[in-house]
């Protein structure tokens, strides 16, 4: 154990000394903080300000929070020169023949929309007829949350592709160097095959396991900054809990292939080649998960939320982007540690017998089979 | 006592790398491990060093098998040098000797002293790989000694090293023997293993050809006799056991057996004496004579 933990120490020490490793983090962080941000600067504004000459204050309800501000101008001439100025969004100029609305341009649709709604009411209650405002209720799935909801889901597909990616990377390239080194035939002399592999995966995995909470950190940092995290769903810390666990599930799985693959070939080149099975795997369920995103509660995202190891990635993009049972996350987590369960210990097999072979790359059925 | 006891072992289907290899190694000894390339000398010390596994026999430590806890207090370089190139020197060699167990302040106080021993104090903060092959050499050696390990197993220490750095790769290695540990070393540069080791192993084709003290070797080699005639007339050797050879220009008779006194008397006859004295064969010629 003592090992494992002296080898995870080294891993961890040699990457956070990196400047690689602050550079990475940093752009991922000021990456994930604009895209929470994003909805905020581009999206159309709540709040309007609108000038009034001769007109009284109308009540609109706008959608959610819009807020309106009113300002009351002298003539017409100030009110216009407001407008044009851009101090002003519009300007209600009551005359004889009605209102009329001024605008720098055509008029943002969703104002001109509640203005029109807000001035119909007004006109028809001060004809004394009364109205009730319609009552909206569903009676289906609560959706309030929706697009938060699937907005969330999309950044999560971002961080756990970067880091479910990125981090069983690490994994290779260390099992790689050690192999190609022949350093590993000395660590042999000292440390166990499993407490080597064990403590490189431990601690690659704490180095990815930094990134992801600053990165969540940072992304729910900027929602609440920023307002956004009002429109959070019910239960918004066990999402991210599980988030947690499922980057811990989907990491350790990724790793163990990772390093069994590259314990086959000797040299850092041969890397990308070897690895391409996981690749592919990892694209896939990249895809899927693009798709959950998207589409959580169809046939194909609520599948592959149950087969591991695209589950580690399905499902708490699904779980994010729609209420999900937690007998199912539970259900697909349990079939997710078996599948790492039987990973690891086939990973170590391979590894152990595979690493000490250096020069041309080991055939996996060469390794699997015998002894 | 470290015991190696009729090693086999075969690499895939037919080729056969070990075939009864046996020797012993006392505590302070300093055993040099000779046998041309491929003749099976870093597949034994890799079995040794439990890096690899071997079909038949073992290797025994004070009596009983090896295993992993005692083997991690032997010091191990291997033939085809490893370290981590980005790491620094000092922290390099202190985190292999916490890797055997030693404690940080340990791991630190050890890697100092042999930073300081073997001359790397200027390049303590550098990367590995910055250092030249020489110094990588040291820290390599570093490596192997910083747990003070009880026995040494050496794949080809010397190679690659300038005279001075043999010479002083030499005196650490001597300074463990007469410490009372065991050194077994792999060489390719006899004079070296001649000078240094108190005893030999030659391994050919898998199994051990000779092995013992220099002097045993001498010995089973028979002594031999140079004798030089200054003008003798040529044929002046016929008759008598052994073989003339021309070195520089001149007549030489080397012989291995026979009355000594009968080839003097011979050589008297014969012309002026300049050389006639008994030759210690070096240990180039009894490999020569080993693995022919």
């Amino acid at each position: 154990m003592n090992g494992m933990l002296l080898v995870a120490g080294r891993e961890i020490r040699t990457q956070v000394r990196t400047k690689g490793f602050f550079v990475g983090l940093a752009v991922t962080v000021v990456l994930i903080v604009g895209i929470t941000l994003a909805p905020k600067l581009f999206g159309g504004p709540d709040s309007y300000t609108i000038g009034l000459v001769n007109s009284q204050e109308l009540a609109v309800h706008g959608g959610g929070d819009t807020e309106i501000e009113w300002r009351t101008f002298s003539d017409e001439a100030t009110a216009r020169r407001a407008v044009l100025d851009g101090d002003v969004d519009a300007a209600m100029i009551g005359g004889t023949a009605g209102i009329r609305v001024l605008s720098d341009g055509e008029i943002d649709s969703e104002l001109g929309l509640m203005l029109q709604a807000a001035h119909r009411e007004a006109q028809i209650q001060a004809a004394g007829v009364r109205t009730t405002p319609l009552s909206m209720e569903s009676i289906g799935a609560d959706t309030r949350y929706e697009e938060t909801r699937s907005q969330m889901a999309f950044m999560l597909v971002l961080i756990l592709f970067m880091l479910v990616v990125g981090t069983p990377m690490m994994v290779a390239m260390g099992v790689v160097e050690e192999k190609g080194s022949r350093i590993v035939e000395i660590l042999f002399t000292s440390v166990r095959p499993w407490q080597l592999l064990g403590g490189k995966v431990l601690g690659l995995g704490v180095v990815g396991l930094i990134n992801l909470v600053v990165v969540l950190a940072a992304g729910l940092g900027a929602a609440f900054a920023s307002g956004l995290a009002v429109d959070f769903p019910p239960g918004m810390a066990g999402i991210v809990a599980g988030i947690v666990v499922w980057f811990v599930l989907g990491y350790a799985f990724f790793a163990a292939v990772a390093a069994a693959l590259a314990s086959l070939v000797s040299r850092q080149e041969e890397v990308g080649n070897v690895l391409t099975p996981m690749t592919m795997t990892m694209f896939a369920s990249y895809g899927v998960a693009f798709f959950a995103a998207k589409e959580p509660t169809s046939l194909v995202a609520t599948i592959a939320s149950y087969v591991p190891p695209f589950s580690s990635m399905v499902m708490p993009v699904r779980a994010t982007a729609a209420a999900t049972p937690a007998w199912e996350i539970l259900l697909s987590g349990a079939l997710m540690v078996v599948a790492v369960a039987a990973m690891v210990l086939f990973a170590g097999r391979v590894y152990e017998r595979a690493v000490l072979r250096t020069g041309a790359r080991v055939r996996l059925r060469e390794v699997v089979g015998s002894r | 006592m470290l015991q190696i006891t009729d090693l086999r072992k075969t690499f895939g289907a037919a080729k056969r790398a070990l075939d009864g290899v046996s020797f012993a190694v006392r505590q302070g000894e300093m055993f040099g491990f000779v046998g041309a390339n491929g003749a099976g000398k870093t597949t034994t010390m890799r079995i040794v060093m439990g890096v690899l596994q071997t079909d038949e026999g073992e290797v025994r430590w004070k009596g009983s098998p090896l295993d992993f806890t005692e083997r991690r207090r032997f010091g191990y370089m291997p033939e085809e040098r490893g370290l981590y190139q980005k790491m620094k020197v000092a922290e390099q060699i202190g985190y292999f000797g916490r890797l055997h167990g030693l404690s940080p302040v340990g791991a630190r106080k050890a890697a100092d002293e042999l930073i300081e021993r073997l001359g790397l104090t200027e390049r303590v903060g550098d990367a590995v790989e910055a250092l030249s092959l020489g110094n990588q050499q040291r820290v390599q050696l570093a490596v192997a000694l910083v747990h003070d390990p009880d026995v040494l197993v050496l794949d080809e220490p010397f190679s690659g090293l300038d005279p001075l750095a043999v010479d002083a790769l030499a005196e650490v290695l001597q300074e463990r023997a007469r410490g009372g540990v065991p050194v077994i070393f792999s060489s390719h540069q006899l004079e070296l293993v001649e000078r240094l080791c108190d005893s030999v192993g030659i391994i050919s084709a898998g199994q051990m050809v000779a092995s013992g003290t220099v002097d045993e070797l001498r010995s089973s080699v028979g002594r031999r006799l140079r004798v030089v005639v200054a003008e003798a007339k040529s044929g002046w050797a016929d008759g008598l056991p052994g073989d003339l050879r021309v070195e520089n220009g001149r007549e030489v008779l080397i012989a291995t057996d026979g009355d000594d006194q009968h080839i003097l008397h011979a050589a008297v006859q014969a012309g002026r004496v300049e050389h006639f004295g008994v030759e210690q064969p070096t240990l180039t010629e009894i490999f020569r004579g080993a693995v022919a």
